[in-house]
C-alpha cells in the first residue's frame, strides 16, 4: 500500500510526471499539479461534464478516476484538441463558428465529448448527437448552438477531407498553420 | 472533491485483491472503473482508508511497470509466484466469451464495450440494450459489469438484465470459486452475497435461444439519470401462444425482482390476454423518494411490464416468423 | 463628461444614433471575443488561478436548520498538521454581512438585511458558515473540518411561510417573520368584482430552485505590496469589495474585487459567496488563499430562488376584459433576508402581467423560516407570478370560450397604457407582434406520436422590467483610450458573467471610433482599475455600461476629430473615423487622410488627451413606500411570448417537449448571435423548473443528494 504515487501521464502530448497524494483524483492531478486547468471542477459526481477528458481516447469523468489507477495513459484535454501553436481544430472552428460558447465553463468537457463521439467518423443525426452529449450540462445556450457545431464539425469533416484527425492532430507534413478563426479583439488582463 | 486521504494498492489479479481484502478488513474499498465508488468518496459518503485497484488485474502487461515507465504506484504490483490459474481467472475477468448457448461476461469489461461488442448484440441483446441505458458516455467508458454487480444499487440496469436472463455469477475469494445466481446474489440496497473477500469474477447468462424476444425498458427523469423503474422481459412464443416468459422488475423493492407468478400467469396466454394476466404486480415494495413515490414506481412497473410483454412477443413473433 | 437622460422620452438610454442601418460592427454577427479562449480551453476562471505556497480555506457549516449554538472549540482541529488558523464569528473584525442594495448605490434604510459572517449564538438554516478553518492543504482541511466541535442545542424551526406569519410561530429572528410588505390599491376593485361577468380564483405554488450554474462558487485572495486585499472571484458585483472593507474594518480603498470571466450567475452571484472569507484569511495570514466551494456546498448554503404562493382571484366582462385582479403573494425568504424585499417589490409590479387592468388589489408579504435563505434568481421575482397571471388568464379564456392568443391580445398593455403601480409605459409594446410571431412560426398542433401519447399546446406572455430601480441613482462610467499605434483600449467595471458583457462593449467603441474589432481591448471587472460600471444583474448592464462607452467613444472621436481639425484647418464637421479597411483606421475629410497614429500625435502635439471616461446616469426617480404608488420604478419594461407543445405519456407521465418558440423584443441586438443563445437558455431553465425534482424538504435539512436532484 501507498499514500504517494509518482504518476507519468502524456497530457496533450507532454509527458508530465508528478508524485502527490495516491487519493488524488485524475481532475485534482491535471488541475493542481499539472497546471491544466481546461477540466473544470462542477459537480464531483461525474454528472455534469465540466471535467471530461478523453483517456486513452475514452470520453472519462475526471473526478471519477484516481489518477494512480492510470498511470502511464494518455490524455486529451480540450486544449489538446488545438492544432500546433494553438491553432484551432476543426471542432474548436465549429464552436467558434456557432457561438457555442457562452460562460464557456461547460465548453472544455463539451469539446472532448463530441471529440469522442465524432472519433469513428460516422455521420450523426442530430438525435444522435443530442444523445451523445447526455451527461454535458450547459445552462446558457440551450444546447441549440452547441448541437449546431457539432453537426457542422462532421459535415465540414465530410466536406472537406481533413488531414488532421478528430483530435486535431496533423499527420507529419501536413502541420501548416491553419488561419485563426475570423479575428476578435485581444482580451484584457 | 475533499477527500479524506488514503492508501492505494494495485492488484495484479483478483487473488491478489482477495488476499489484500482480507488483510484490509471491513477499511478496504475495491476500485475497478470507480464509477460508483468515487462519487460516494468525493462526497464523503465512504471514507476507505485503502483503495484496491483491480483494474489492472490480469493485462499482458501487469500493472503500471510496462506502462509509460512511470514508477509502480505502490511498489507493490505482485509479480511471479502467483500461480497460473490466477492468471487464467485475471483474465477471465476481461474478456467476452461464448459458446453453447452461453454469453460470459468478465467483470472488469466496461458497459460501453458490453453495449458494442457485436457478440453480445447477436448473442444475447437484451444485455446490450440495458448496457447503452446506463449513465452517459463516460460513465459507460470506465464503468465495469463487476462493479455494476458488486454494488447492487437495486435500480440499475445490469443487475436487473441479470435476474431476468437467470445469469449465474462466478465469484473468487482468491482460493476458490463458486457460482451464486444473481436472484440470490442480489440480497438488499447496496448489498451482495459477496463476502468481505470476495470479488465478481464474470457472469454467465444464456444466449437468446431461438423463438425468444425481449425487451428491455425504463422511465428516468431525463435521459442517463438512475430509472424510476425499469422492466426487463424475455417471451417465447409459441402456435400464437405464451410458452415461456420470464419478468424482472428493477426500481420496484431493494433489488431486482423476479415475478414468478407474472411469468406463470402468462403461459399460454395470447397477445390480446398478455395484459390482463400480467394483472396487478403482486410484491412489489418500492421506495418513496425525492424522485418518486412509492405509488408512482408501483404504477411505473406495471405500465413498463405491459410495454416490454408487448415489445417481446412482437420480437417472438418476428423471430419465429 | 457625462450624460443622463432622466425621463426621457422614447427607450431610456437605448444607443442614441439615428443612423442604425449604416451601423457596421454594432448589430453584426461578429463572432464574440472571448470565444476563441474559451474553445482553446485558456480562459482562466476563478478557481483556475493558483499561487505558489497558496493556502486553503473551507467553511464549517451548520448541520442543522435551527439550533442555539452552545460550544465551539477548534483545538482539536487547530492541532492538524498543515493548519494555519480556524476562525469563528469573535474572530471577525465586524461579524456582520449589511446586504443594502449592491452596488454604487444610496442607502434604503427599509431594505437593509442583515447576518453573522459567521454565526456565534445561534444558526438559522441548515448550511449556516459557523468556522473558517485555512490550511496548508485540501487534506488538510478535511481533516481539520470534522475536528472543529460544535454543540448545537436544536430549536424548534419554521419550514413554511405562511405558518412563520401565523400566531404562535417559532421566530426565526427576535424581530418576528415578516421581512417586508407590499401593497397595491388601484381602482375600485371590489365594484369591478361586483360587475363582472365572470370570476376566476385559483392558486399557485412555485419551489426552490438553484441557478446550478457550471462554475460552483470560487476564487483567490492575496495581499498585493500596497497594502490592498485582492480578491479574484467568481461574482456579477465587484462592488462587494466595499462591503468587504466593512466586515474587515479597513478603508474602501484598501479592498480590490476582480470578476474574472465568470462561469454563469444568473442571480446566484450576485450575492457575495467567498468573498468575506477569503479576505479574512488572507487578512489573517498575510499569504495567498483559495477558496472553493463544492456543487453540494452550493446546493446546500447559497441562496436559492424564493418558493412563492400566488393566490388570484380574476374578474372579467364576457368579452374577456380583464376587470380587476385580487392577489395575495407570500415568498420564502429562508433564515436571512438578503434582497427578499426587493426581490417581493419585482413580483409586485410585475403581478398583473403584461396586460391592462384597472382595478387591482395586491398584498405581498416575504416571511423568514429556517430553509435556506432566497435571494436574487434571473427575472428577480417577475417569474413566480407569470405562472399566477398566465394560468388565471388561460382560465379565463376557457370559461368564455377565447383561445389564449385572443384573450393576451385583447388585454396586452400598449404605449400609453398605466401599469398598476402607476408607471406609465413610454415606449413602444410589441407584444401583439411577439404572440404573432410565436403562433406563425408554431403552425398547427403535431399530433401525437403514438396511441398512449397526448400532445398539449400552451402559450405565456410576460413583461420585465430591465434595469435598476430608479431612486437606486443607477450609474456606470467607462473609459477609452488610444494607444500610440492607434489600438484602443477600453476600461469598464463590468463583470463578465458569459452574456458577451465585455464583448458587447468592444462593438459598440469599435463602431464609434472606426477601430477594427481586433484592436480594441477590453479590461473589464476590476473595482481599483477600470472604472466601476455597476452590477451584472437586472438587465442593466448593456444599459448601462454600453452608454457609458458610447459616451467615451463619442468624446474620444469628437476630441480627436477637433485636433484634427484645427491641425488641419478643416472644419470638423467635414472629418470623419473610420475603418481604412486594412485593418487600421483612418480621419477623412476632403482631401484630407491621416492615419489614426497620426491623429493621435496631433492630440498629444495639442495637449488634447486621446482618452476619455465616460459616465452614464439611470433615469431617477422617488423611492417607494409600502403602498405602491409611483409614476416610475424601472426605466423600462420589455415584453415576449412563449409557444410549447409537449408530448405527454399517458402511462408513464413522461413529458418530451416537442416544440417551444419564443419571440421577444430585444431592440436591436448588439451581436444578433448571442441574442437566440441567451433566450434558448432561460426556456431551459424554465423547463427545468417545471419537470426536476424539488430539493428541499419541509424540514429544512435535506442534504441534497447529489448535484442530478435540482
Amino acid at each position: 500500500m501507498t499514500h504517494t504515487a509518482t504518476i507519468t501521464l502524456t497530457v496533450n502530448g507532454q509527458r508530465l510526471t508528478r508524485t502527490a497524494g495516491a487519493h488524488l483524483t485524475l481532475l485534482r492531478w491535471l488541475r493542481d499539479l499539472a497546471g491544466v486547468t481546461d477540466p473544470k471542477y462542477g459537480c464531483g459526481e461525474g454528472v455534469c461534464g465540466a471535467c471530461a477528458v478523453l483517456l486513452d481516447g475514452e470520453p472519462v469523468s475526471a473526478c471519477l478516476v484516481l489518477a494512480a489507477q492510470v498511470d502511464g495513459a494518455e490524455v486529451t484535454t480540450a486544449a489538446g484538441l488545438s492544432g500546433p501553436g494553438g491553432i484551432p481544430g476543426p471542432l474548436q472552428e465549429a464552436f467558434h463558428a456557432c457561438h457555442a460558447a457562452q460562460c464557456g465553463f461547460c465548453t472544455p468537457g463539451m469539446l472532448v465529448t463530441a471529440a469522442a463521439l465524432l472519433a469513428d467518423g460516422r455521420i450523426r443525426s442530430r438525435a444522435e448527437i443530442r444523445a451523445g452529449l447526455h451527461g454535458n450540462l450547459c445552462r446558457c445556450t440551450g444546447y441549440g448552438p452547441i448541437v449546431d457545431a457539432v453537426e457542422a464539425a462532421q459535415e465540414a469533416r465530410q466536406a472537406r477531407p481533413d488531414p488532421r484527425d478528430h483530435l486535431g492532430r496533423a499527420p507529419a507534413g501536413h502541420d501548416a498553420p491553419r488561419p485563426r478563426p475570423a479575428a476578435g479583439p485581444e482580451r484584457g488582463r | 472533491m475533499f477527500i479524506r486521504p488514503f492508501g492505494y494498492e494495485r492488484a495484479g489479479s483478483l487473488a491478489d485483491a482477495c488476499e489484500m481484502l482480507r488483510e484490509r478488513g471491513e477499511a478496504a474499498k475495491v476500485i475497478a472503473g470507480g464509477q460508483s465508488l468515487l462519487p460516494m468518496v468525493n462526497l464523503g459518503l465512504v471514507q476507505p482508508e485503502v483503495i484496491i485497484d483491480i483494474s489492472h488485474a490480469g493485462r499482458d502487461d501487469d500493472g503500471a511497470a510496462a506502462r509509460g515507465g512511470g514508477a509502480v504506484p505502490g511498489g507493490a504490483v505482485p509479480g511471479g509466484g502467483r500461480s497460473g490459474s490466477d492468471r487464467a481467472v485475471a483474465a477471465r475477468s476481461r474478456e467476452i466469451g461464448g459458446g453453447d448457448g452461453y454469453l460470459t461476461i468478465g467483470a472488469l469489461v466496461s458497459h460501453a464495450r458490453l453495449a458494442g461488442d457485436p457478440a453480445v448484440a447477436s448473442a444475447q441483446p437484451l444485455l446490450a440494450a440495458a448496457a447503452a441505458r446506463i449513465g452517459n458516455p463516460r460513465v459507460r467508458s470506465r464503468g465495469t459489469l463487476g462493479g455494476s454487480l458488486a454494488h447492487s444499487d437495486p435500480a440499475a440496469e445490469l443487475p436487473l438484465a441479470m435476474v431476468a436472463l437467470g445469469a449465474s455469477y462466478r465469484v473468487t475469494d482468491g482460493r476458490s470459486a463458486r457460482d451464486v445466481r444473481a436472484e440470490e446474489f442480489h440480497l438488499s440496497f447496496l448489498t451482495s452475497a459477496l463476502a468481505e473477500d470476495e470479488l465478481v469474477v464474470s457472469a454467465t447468462v444464456p444466449a437468446l435461444g431461438p423463438g425468444w424476444g425481449w425487451s428491455f425498458q425504463e422511465v428516468a427523469r431525463r435521459e442517463g439519470d438512475f430509472a424510476l423503474a425499469a422492466v426487463a422481459v424475455l417471451v417465447r412464443m409459441a402456435g400464437g401462444i405464451v410458452a415461456e416468459a420470464r419478468v424482472a422488475v428493477g426500481g420496484a423493492a431493494d433489488r431486482p425482482l423476479r415475478l414468478a407468478d407474472v411469468e406463470a400467469a402468462l403461459a399460454g396466454a395470447s397477445p390480446g390476454e398478455i395484459a390482463g394476466r400480467a394483472g396487478p404486480l403482486r410484491g412489489l415494495s418500492p421506495v418513496s423518494d425525492i424522485s418518486a413515490s412509492a405509488g408512482h414506481r408501483a404504477h411505473l412497473c406495471a405500465v413498463l411490464v405491459r410495454r416490454a410483454l408487448d415489445e417481446a412477443c412482437r420480437r417472438s413473433q418476428e423471430a419465429t416468423a | 463628461m457625462t450624460s443622463a437622460a432622466p425621463g426621457a422620452p422614447g427607450r431610456p438610454g437605448g444607443i442614441r444614433t439615428s443612423k442604425l442601418d449604416e451601423l457596421r460592427v454594432v448589430h453584426q454577427a461578429l463572432p464574440r471575443h472571448d470565444q476563441a479562449e474559451k474553445i482553446a480551453g485558456t480562459t482562466r476562471y476563478a478557481g483556475d488561478l493558483a499561487f505558489a505556497h497558496m493556502l486553503h480555506a473551507r467553511l464549517v457549516r451548520s448541520p442543522v436548520p435551527s439550533a442555539r449554538v452552545t460550544r465551539r472549540d477548534s483545538t482539536a482541529a487547530a492541532a492538524v498538521p498543515g493548519v494555519v488558523c480556524v476562525l469563528f464569528g469573535e474572530d471577525v473584525p465586524h461579524n456582520t454581512i449589511w446586504v443594502d442594495v449592491p452596488g454604487q448605490t444610496v442607502e434604503v434604510a427599509a431594505l437593509k438585511a442583515s447576518m453573522e459572517v459567521l454565526a456565534t449564538d445561534r444558526v438559522r438554516f441548515h448550511g449556516e458558515p459557523v468556522a473558517l478553518v485555512v490550511a496548508e492543504s485540501e487534506e488538510a482541511l478535511t481533516a481539520a473540518c470534522e475536528l472543529v466541535e460544535v454543540e448545537y442545542e436544536e430549536l424548534p424551526g419554521v419550514f413554511d411561510p405562511d405558518e412563520a406569519l401565523a400566531d404562535g410561530a417559532p421566530a426565526v429572528h427576535e424581530r418576528g417573520n415578516l421581512i417586508g410588505e407590499w401593497r397595491i390599491d388601484r381602482g375600485d376593485a371590489d365594484a369591478a368584482f361586483a360587475a363582472a361577468d365572470v370570476i376566476v380564483e385559483g392558486s399557485y405554488r412555485t419551489q426552490f430552485v438553484d441557478h446550478a450554474y457550471l462554475e460552483p462558487e470560487a476564487g483567490v485572495g492575496w495581499m498585493d505590496d500596497e497594502g490592498v486585499l485582492n480578491l479574484r472571484v467568481a461574482t456579477q458585483v465587484v462592488e462587494h469589495y466595499r462591503d468587504v472593507a466593512r466586515i474587515l474594518g479597513v478603508p474602501e480603498s484598501r479592498v480590490r474585487v476582480i470578476a474574472p470571466y465568470v462561469g454563469g450567475g444568473f442571480g446566484g452571484k450576485e450575492d457575495m459567496t467567498v468573498e468575506p472569507y477569503l479576505a479574512l484569511a488572507v487578512l489573517r495570514t498575510g499569504r495567498p488563499v483559495r477558496m472553493q466551494w463544492t456543487r453540494q456546498e452550493s446546493l446546500l448554503a447559497r441562496p436559492k430562488r424564493h418558493p412563492m404562493r400566488l393566490r388570484y382571484r380574476t374578474a372579467a366582462r364576457r368579452d374577456g376584459t380583464i376587470l380587476a385582479h385580487s392577489i395575495d403573494i407570500t415568498a420564502d425568504s429562508g433564515a436571512y433576508a438578503y434582497l427578499s424585499a426587493l426581490v417581493l417589490l419585482y413580483s409586485s409590479v410585475h403581478a398583473c402581467g403584461p396586460y391592462r387592468v384597472d382595478n387591482v388589489r395586491l398584498r405581498a408579504r416575504c416571511a423568514y423560516t429556517n430553509n435556506p435563505p432566497t435571494s436574487a434568481f434571473r427575472g428577480f421575482g417577475g417569474m413566480q407570478v407569470v405562472f399566477g397571471y398566465e394560468a388565471q388568464m388561460d382560465q379565463v379564456a376557457a370559461r368564455l370560450g377565447l383561445s389564449p392568443a385572443e384573450i393576451r391580445k385583447k388585454n396586452a398593455l400598449a404605449r400609453g397604457d398605466t401599469l398598476p403601480v402607476g408607471q406609465v409605459i413610454e415606449t413602444e409594446v410589441l407584444l401583439k407582434d411577439c404572440i404573432d410571431a410565436v403562433l406563425d412560426r408554431a403552425g398547427a398542433k403535431p399530433a401525437p406520436s403514438g396511441p398512449r401519447k397526448a400532445v398539449g399546446r400552451g402559450m405565456a406572455a410576460n413583461i420585465q422590467s430591465y434595469g435598476r430601480l430608479v431612486w437606486l441613482n443607477d450609474s456606470a462610467a467607462a473609459w477609452v483610450g488610444l494607444q500610440l499605434d492607434g489600438s484602443l483600449t477600453v476600461r469598464c467595471g463590468v463583470p463578465d458573467i458569459g452574456g458577451g458583457q465585455a464583448s458587447s462593449l468592444a462593438q459598440i467603441a469599435s463602431e464609434v471610433l472606426g477601430v477594427p474589432m481586433d484592436r480594441v481591448t477590453v479590461h473589464f471587472g476590476d473595482s481599483a482599475l477600470t472604472p466601476l460600471a455597476g452590477t451584472t444583474t437586472a438587465t442593466r448592464q448593456l444599459l448601462m455600461s454600453g452608454n457609458a462607452v458610447y459616451e467615451a467613444s463619442v468624446q474620444l472621436r469628437d476630441a480627436v476629430l477637433g485636433a484634427v481639425a484645427r491641425e488641419t484647418g478643416q472644419p470638423a464637421g467635414g472629418l470623419a473615423m473610420r475603418a481604412d479597411g486594412a485593418g487600421g483606421t483612418v480621419i477623412a475629410g476632403p482631401g484630407l487622410r491621416l492615419t489614426l497614429p497620426e491623429a493621435v500625435l496631433i492630440c498629444r502635439r495639442r495637449n488634447v488627451p486621446a482618452e476619455a471616461l465616460g459616465t452614464f446616469f439611470g433615469p431617477k426617480g422617488q423611492p417607494v413606500a409600502r403602498d405602491l404608488r409611483a409614476d416610475r420604478v424601472f426605466p423600462d419594461f420589455t415584453f415576449g411570448a412563449h409557444l410549447c407543445d409537449l408530448e405527454v405519456d399517458i402511462d408513464t407521465g413522461h413529458v418530451q417537449v416537442v416544440r417551444y418558440i419564443a419571440a421577444h423584443d430585444v431592440g436591436r441586438a448588439i451581436n444578433p448571435c448571442r441574442s437566440p443563445g441567451r433566450s434558448a437558455a432561460p426556456r431551459c431553465r424554465g423547463s427545468g423548473w417545471r419537470s426536476w425534482r424539488r430539493s428541499w424538504s419541509r424540514t429544512g435539512s435535506t442534504w441534497p443528494r447529489g448535484s442530478s436532484s435540482t
